[in-house]
């Protein structure tokens, strides 16, 4: 069953985009690409400011215990304003793991932090470009994390990481404090997403679950924030598809404006079939959070909000014509931004494997 | 449980007691008239039942209920292959319109009872071979001709007209004046002479579709729906009135199961199809297309329990579905290899992947063609402008042919 927002759900909404529509804005975007290991802290203190790093999170530890819904609302905003720093999924994720599969100790060690994001989290389940390996290539043993953990997003300045390491059992989900490790900086195509590998070097760790169920709760932890990214891609699809539809009905040629011509308005009205059913399945994958079929929908989820952004950031820019690929027009923004959220998170391949995988009735 | 799943739920169960005599077994083999007739049968046990004009006002025999039981039956009963197609457009459309615009309430009160049985059908003749998409663009004239009106001329694609007892038309009254303004609606008497009805056999095989020729059908005033030359805006409320209908995000053909079903029983060079990344990728793309789809539909039925008008995005569901299950059919027709070839044109396109394929294009043409959903999109949701119209505030007959 999907859901139909509430007036409170509706409020965050707006609430969310006016602030980030009024301290956000491309000209403090642009900067942030060439130079590497900046994020948007604009961005990141609003977050902090408006609660939305404590949104879903338990009361018990200073979160609000609202839930994938109404941080989903908050992404999709961010989404359209392009987020300044990828934190808002990153804590959320670290943050879901610690709560989810940590002791009480942990959580009353961490969680607090996380919800008012004085502590920031990332979360590095992948190894290189398997998603979910079966082997991960740092491993865990004697109460500390070795080897390196690349592509981390969030890594250059999280406080904290939530990885999938080789534990002497297979893969453990560990805990581990990032203040002593070494990092080496990605300089990236969209560097604001911080992204890092981190050199684990005989590393203190805690395990959150070893054994059978670790692969599991990464794998849930992942549809966790891919919900919430997808949420984000939409959202960055929806402003996409509105500056192309703004464009084509003032821009004109041939004597009269672009949107006339079907090619353009047939391109444009295509987007808007691929954001509604983004939005459609992002709703539907928030409101199944617990239940279970939520892997499949968080896939659906995922995979629809990727095309979309994908698509609309494709698109956007070919409408616009040369202004389009101007530094100074930002659209590239989206483009390069389309293109790290479809990485984060775990591809489309990935998703679509453990798309396919539950609808035969095997498991990942 | 809400009061619409237990409606579900009644629905589902009396559903489940007529398959065995109206649904896809019973059918098999049935020639068409045997089928139609059975399907009149099926028509009535609804009707007694209390499943027949769910949304219609009691006092012309519905059972004055919302649109919301009326979309839970239909999606209940579309899962059982009842031969209901017959009485799909003249229930939908023809008749509700009857209800509404028809100048003898009593003639009207009379049919609709008649049409909800199954005794009569409706069909309702719009298109024609110079005005499919471009409705307005119509040919077919009504002359006055002593107190009446006399027809002369052609429609087209027009459902079922070979079984119908009555149709609405819209035909052109004023040839001097811009083309959507010299546009009357009628219903006419199938039966009366000079109606002459010839099906059209589709590239699927079946005949459902007919050209309706028009000579010299003489027509009275009381059977204008419309004040002469408001043809036009009586046509338009025909084609919104079944807004709310049951969709089907399988584009009207086989659920994706099936899809998974074939590619599990079927190797690709030595390997199981369902290991396939190519066939892998489709399944999951169409997962998420039809999973999208089915949340917008709950939504809009989320809506409208809440008194809320439904989102315009419904309006994706058949430009997105019926082209997904056009490819998807190649697809699964290609899957076999050479045992893709067999064909047999009474299979349904709901669980037979090659009638799928063959009958998408009709799909994707029916009631609204591809590029006009992407341009109503564009123009009424996004707010782009109308295509370059030549014709535009020109009198019909100045029009360049």
């Amino acid at each position: 069953m999907s859901i139909l927002y509430d007036d409170a759900q509706q409020s965050i909404a707006n609430e969310s985009r006016r602030v980030l529509e009024a301290r956000v804005s491309k000209d403090e975007l642009l900067p942030l690409l060439e130079s590497t290991g900046q994020y948007h802290k604009g961005f990141w203190n609003t977050a902090k400011e408006q609660g939305w790093t404590a949104l879903a999170l338990p009361e018990e530890y200073d979160g609000l215990a609202l839930g994938l819904v109404e941080l989903g609302l908050i992404a999709h905003q961010a989404g359209r304003t392009l987020s300044g720093a990828p934190f808002l999924t990153s804590s959320f994720g670290a943050a879901k793991a610690i709560e989810l599969y940590g002791s009480d100790a942990q959580k009353s060690k961490w969680l607090p932090g996380l919800a008012s994001g004085e502590t920031i989290g990332a979360v590095t389940i992948a190894s290189g470009a398997n998603a979910l390996p079966q082997r991960p290539r740092t491993s865990f043993a004697n109460d500390q994390v070795d080897g390196i953990a690349t592509g981390v997003s969030g890594g250059l300045a999280a406080d904290i990481a939530i990885i999938l390491a080789q534990g002497s059992g297979g893969p453990t989900l560990i805990i581990a404090e990032l203040a002593a490790v070494e990092r080496q900086a990605i300089a990236s195509f969209d560097n604001s997403r911080c992204v890092a590998n981190l050199h684990f070097k005989a590393t203190p760790a805690e395990i959150l679950v070893d054994g059978q169920g670790a692969r599991d709760a990464a794998l849930h932890i992942l549809a966790l924030q891919a919900v919430i990214t997808a949420h984000e891609q939409t959202g960055g699809a929806e402003s996409l598809m509105e500056t192309a539809r703004d464009y084509a009905i003032t821009r004109r040629a041939f004597g009269q404006v672009i949107g006339a011509f079907q090619s353009v308005k047939h391109r444009i009205a295509e987007l808007y079939a691929l954001v509604e059913l983004a939005r459609a399945n992002c709703i539907h994958a928030a409101s199944q959070q617990g239940a279970e079929d939520f892997i499949a929908t968080a896939a659906a989820a995922r995979l629809s909000a990727t095309e979309a952004y994908d698509t609309a950031a494709r698109d956007c820019i070919q409408i616009h014509g040369g202004i389009g690929v101007t530094w100074e027009a930002g659209l590239h923004l989206h483009m390069r931004r389309a293109r790290s959220l479809a990485i984060e998170q775990g591809n489309s391949l990935f998703w679509e494997d453990i798309l396919v995988d539950s609808l035969i009735g095997e498991a990942a | 449980m809400s009061d619409i799943e237990t409606y579900r739920k009644n629905a589902a169960t009396w559903l489940e007691s007529v398959v065995q005599t109206y649904g896809k077994a019973a059918r098999k083999g049935l020639s068409e008239s045997e089928d139609l007739a059975l399907g009149r049968r099926y028509q009535n046990a609804k009707f007694e039942a209390g499943y027949a004009g769910i949304n219609w006002p009691t006092e012309y025999g519905g059972q004055g209920l919302s649109h919301i039981e009326k979309v839970t039956f239909e999606s209940e009963e579309m899962k059982h292959g009842f031969p209901s197609g017959y009485f799909g457009i003249s229930l939908g459309m023809p008749v509700p319109i009857l209800m509404q615009f028809g100048p003898d309430q009593e003639f009207a009160k009379e049919r609709v009872l008649k049409a909800l049985k199954g005794e009569e059908i409706w069909c309702q003749l719009f298109s024609e071979p110079a005005g499919g998409s471009d409705l307005a663009g119509l040919r077919t004239k009504a002359e006055p001709d002593g107190n009446g009106w006399k027809i002369n001329g052609q429609k087209l694609w027009t459902s079922w007209a070979q079984y119908s007892d009555y149709g609405v038309i819209v035909v052109r009254t004023d040839p001097n004046v811009p083309k959507h303004k010299g546009l009357t609606y009628f219903w006419v008497d199938m039966k009366a002479p000079g109606v002459d009805v010839r099906p059209i056999k589709l590239a699927g095989g079946d005949s459902h579709v007919n050209e309706v020729f028009f000579d010299d059908v003489k027509i009275s005033d009381d059977h204008r729906m419309s004040p002469v030359g408001g043809g036009f805006a009586v046509a338009m409320a025909t084609l919104m009135i079944e807004r709310y209908v049951a969709t089907d995000s399988a584009g009207f053909g086989p659920h994706l199961e099936l899809f998974i079903d074939l590619a599990k029983a079927i190797e690709i060079n030595g390997k199981p199809a369902i290991a396939d990344g190519r066939i892998r990728q489709q399944i999951a793309r169409n997962y998420a297309m039809r999973s999208g789809l089915n949340a917008i539909t709950a939504r809009a039925m989320l809506m409208m329990k809440a008194g809320m008008t439904p989102g315009p995005e419904g309006s994706l569901n058949k430009l997105v579905s019926v082209r997904s299950r056009q490819k998807l059919s190649e697809l699964a027709i290609d899957l076999q290899g050479s045992e893709g070839f067999a064909y047999d044109d009474h299979a349904q396109q709901k669980d037979n992947w090659t009638s799928s394929w063959i009958n998408a294009p009709t799909g994707r043409i029916a009631g609204g063609a591809d590029e006009m959903l992407l341009n109503t999109i564009a123009e009424k949701i996004l707010g782009l402008p109308q295509d370059h119209r030549p014709d535009k505030g020109i009198a019909f007959n100045q029009i360049p042919a």
